[in-house]
């Protein structure tokens, strides 16, 4: 299965990675250079540009200035198929191209007056007959009234026309297809979570997946959602803490998932790193994201290759994972990277949680049998040949001998085996129940075996609950295991106690001593029944002590609240 | 007879004890309980014993020990148990008779009259016979033994690796006890007949039975027209 899943997300990789090469360019771009103030002239295609700058710095305060672009077309459009220019500029601006005006986004120099109008991202078509091969100049007329440090031309790109409006809303629905995965996942994980609140790591991952989703929802959304450039810095407000919440839950996932060490401490450090790199430098988004990115991948790969050392399941395939999208990364760009990273390192969560859910499923099973099993050994006790038919000869032997007391017998076998099915399909049942039911045996054991035997009880709360059949196992041992008294006797006797963090069973056998033997053999099927009885409803919640005495035997039960 | 009851429930216990003294009447020398396994071998290596009846479950502890080293005794054995599926296990050892309980007194006569008469067991299953040997027990599968020799009390095995083992029990005990493929063919001699190659009729009436392995065993002049009447 993991290998099948391994050439999956090879297969998807490399599928990925073949789109990302693109095919030669139809034009190159020389250098851009600017001029602050205002004539109409700048934008003919011959002006002489010797003396202009570099991008300025900072634009003058609302007003307008210039940038020129020269540009080189290396192949002529299709007839009938124009060319299109996609800009990416702050600002709001007037496109000229070989002096033509071809496009206006806004009201450049009137940002001031008029309300905010323009896109931060818009396409413009290029007029057929100024697209031959050879020199064009791209002239804009700009202004930039709320971002004056965001001068210059962000990006830049010539295509037909047709293929610049589609390309982009193509690349989205893939994107929105890849999200959409993840919404739905992160929906089913949730529920799965409500139904069972225990399961953090669910919740985890499936917030893990709404944020990845939201952040891809908000990268591709300027593609179709009009956005004036004063409103970009919200988008990428937004895309930060995105990047900030799945930075800090991923490796807090796999810290559940791999528990190491000082958790806690270096989580914490953790996130102190990851909320300094989110608030220094107020608009350099792209450097938060990279680092944060970059700290999550090194965070997490220590994370698994800890696990990995302590052979915690399903290490090894996140390492893999993991290893992958760093692969990924160095092979193509960090956008492409950060997507396939994020879904290839999703995967591998979602392995862990598949990992947890079979685990817990096969548990649960576990314990079903176990409970069964439980369950039959109880029944068992009162049809199994050796009380069964030994009682039975006894019994036979009573009604040819006494009659009386032979019907005495079977009322006392009757009361036991009423007792046993009462209790048979429960797991905890009142004290009062249980001691009926060593009573009963005891009477039963007197007339086969003609001994005096004796019950004492002490403190005894009747609403305390107990598993069924351990004291009855413990008496069935004493009375097998001792040897009576020097007056044929042997005595039991059942101490309550309850302390403030436990509560204490002390359950004693009077007698001469164990039967040679009985003493130094391994654990018997009785005490694995107490035992898997005490687990099957206290977990590892309790003690259970077994041992001789000077007076016979004392069998010590604690149930720790 | 002299038996010995190994039984932990004293109220059965009584009953086999009191169904016995009915049963046997006069014929019974005398009767012992014990109700644990060290007592029982106690009693055994230091009292006459003509027949033991043994519970194969005592005080938590299986009598299947016990068992092995009692059919390796002189005496027979009758298991008096609540484990009925452990009756092939226990007739493999060559007890003589598996009383299942409940048990009445006609089933506990029976029992007894298979050791009074000397009848066969029914269901003769047995797979091994237990010898004691320098302490300890040894099993020998039947199928490894070629035939049994009277040597007074006791008996000699022969086996089929050419060995011979000493057997606590006397050769009628074994006779009965392997009648399914064994005959008597002499008063000294019991042979597992499919050994049996020929029978050779020597002068002056004299019968041998020649073994597969060449060896030559004398057959007893009575013996010789009962096996010809059942082989011949």
């Amino acid at each position: 299965m993991n290998c099948k899943l391994l050439t999956y997300v090879l297969s998807v990789c490399a599928l990925l990675f073949s789109s990302a090469c693109t095919s030669d360019p139809i034009f190159k771009k020389n250098e851009t250079v600017y001029k602050i103030g205002d004539q109409k002239e700048w934008a003919s295609r011959d002006w002489n540009d010797q003396n202009w700058q570099k991008r300025p710095k900072l634009a003058p305060d609302g007003k307008v200035f210039w940038s020129r672009t020269k540009l080189d077309l290396l192949e002529a459009p299709d007839s009938l198929r124009p060319y299109g220019i996609r800009l990416e500029v702050y600002g709001e601006y007037e496109v000229y191209w070989d002096g033509l005006l071809i496009g206006r986004n806004g009201n450049p120099g009137q940002e001031a007056i008029l309300p905010p109008e323009g896109e931060q991202w818009a396409t413009f078509m290029i007029p057929a007959h100024l697209t031959e091969v050879g020199e064009h100049t791209l002239a804009l007329r700009i202004s930039l009234h709320h971002f004056p440090d965001h001068t210059g031309i962000y990006e830049l790109e010539i295509d037909y026309l047709d293929d610049l409006l589609t390309e982009r809303l193509v690349q989205t629905a893939f994107m929105y297809i890849f999200a959409g995965a993840f919404l739905i996942v992160s929906f089913y994980f949730l529920f799965l979570f409500l139904s069972n609140k225990k399961e953090y790591p669910m919740l985890i991952f499936s917030i893990c997946c709404f944020l990845v989703f939201a952040l891809v929802l908000i990268v591709f959304s300027k593609d179709y959602v009009p956005m004036h450039y004063s409103l970009h810095v919200i988008r990428l407000q937004t895309i930060s803490s995105l990047l900030l919440g799945i930075a800090f839950l991923i490796p807090f996932y796999f810290s559940m998932q791999f528990p190491f060490p000082w958790r806690k401490s270096l989580l914490i450090v953790y996130a102190g790193v990851l909320l300094i790199i989110f608030l220094i430098k107020e608009h350099a988004f792209d450097f938060k994201a990279f680092n944060m990115v970059l700290s999550l991948w090194v965070f997490s790969f220590g994370i698994v290759v800890y696990g990995v050392y302590t052979h915690t399941r399903g290490a090894r395939l996140v390492l893999v994972t993991l290893l992958l999208s760093m692969a990924v990364y160095l092979a193509t760009s960090f956008t492409i990277s950060l997507y396939v990273g994020l879904g290839l390192i999703l995967l591998g969560m979602l392995y862990l949680l598949s990992l947890n859910i079979k685990a817990q499923r096969l548990a649960y099973e576990n314990s079903l049998v176990q409970s069964t099993r439980l369950r039959m050994e109880l029944l068992k006790k009162n049809i199994q040949p050796h009380f069964l038919m030994n009682t039975l000869t006894s019994l036979i032997d009573w009604v040819e001998e006494a009659p009386k007391k032979g019907v005495l017998f079977i009322e006392a076998l009757a009361r036991e085996f009423d007792l046993i099915n009462q209790m048979e399909n429960q797991t905890l049942i009142p004290i009062a129940q249980e001691i009926a039911l060593c009573r009963s045996h005891l009477e039963i054991m007197q007339y086969r075996k003609e001994m005096c035997y004796s019950w004492e009880e002490e403190g005894i709360d009747p609403e305390q609950k107990i598993p069924p059949g351990i004291f009855h196992t413990l008496l069935e041992n004493g009375i097998t295991h001792s040897l009576p008294l020097e007056n044929n006797s042997i005595r039991f006797s059942l101490i309550y106690k309850s302390f403030d963090d436990y509560k204490c069973y002390t359950f004693l056998t009077f007698a001469a001593g164990v039967r040679p033997g009985s003493s130094n053999k391994k654990e018997g099927t009785g005490i694995k029944y107490i035992k898997a009885r005490l687990t099957e409803s206290y977990d590892s919640n309790w003690d259970f002590i077994s041992e001789p005495t000077d007076q016979g035997w004392r069998s010590i039960i604690k149930i720790y609240s | 007879m002299n038996i010995l009851i190994v039984e932990d429930e004293l109220r059965i216990a009584k009953r086999i004890e009191r169904m016995t003294q009915e049963i046997l009447g006069d014929s019974l020398q005398s009767l012992n309980h014990v109700d644990a396994l060290p007592d029982a071998l106690e009693f055994i290596r230091n009292n006459p014993l003509d027949l033991l009846l043994l519970d194969l479950n005592l005080n938590g502890e299986k009598g299947f020990d016990l068992l092995a080293s009692a059919v390796s005794g002189s005496f027979h054995t009758i298991i008096i148990s609540a484990y009925k599926d452990q009756a092939i296990h226990a007739f493999e050892y060559g007890v003589l008779d598996f009383v299942p309980k409940p048990f009445n007194r006609d089933r506990l006569e029976q029992a007894f009259n298979r050791v009074i008469t000397k009848g066969k067991p029914e269901d003769n299953q047995i797979k091994v016979l237990a010898i004691k040997k320098r302490g300890r027990i040894q099993l020998i599968p039947i199928e490894h033994l070629i035939y049994v020799k009277g040597a007074g009390p006791y008996t000699e095995l022969f086996i089929t690796d050419g060995t011979k083992e000493l057997h606590d029990k006397s050769l009628e005990k074994l006779e009965q006890l392997l009648a399914h493929s064994f005959e008597r063919i002499h008063k000294s001699y019991l042979v597992k007949m499919s050994e049996v190659k020929e029978i050779i009729v020597k002068s002056g009436s004299k019968y041998m039975a020649e073994l597969k392995s060449g060896e030559l065993l004398p057959i007893g002049r009575t013996k010789y027209k009962d096996l010809k009447a059942k082989w011949v």
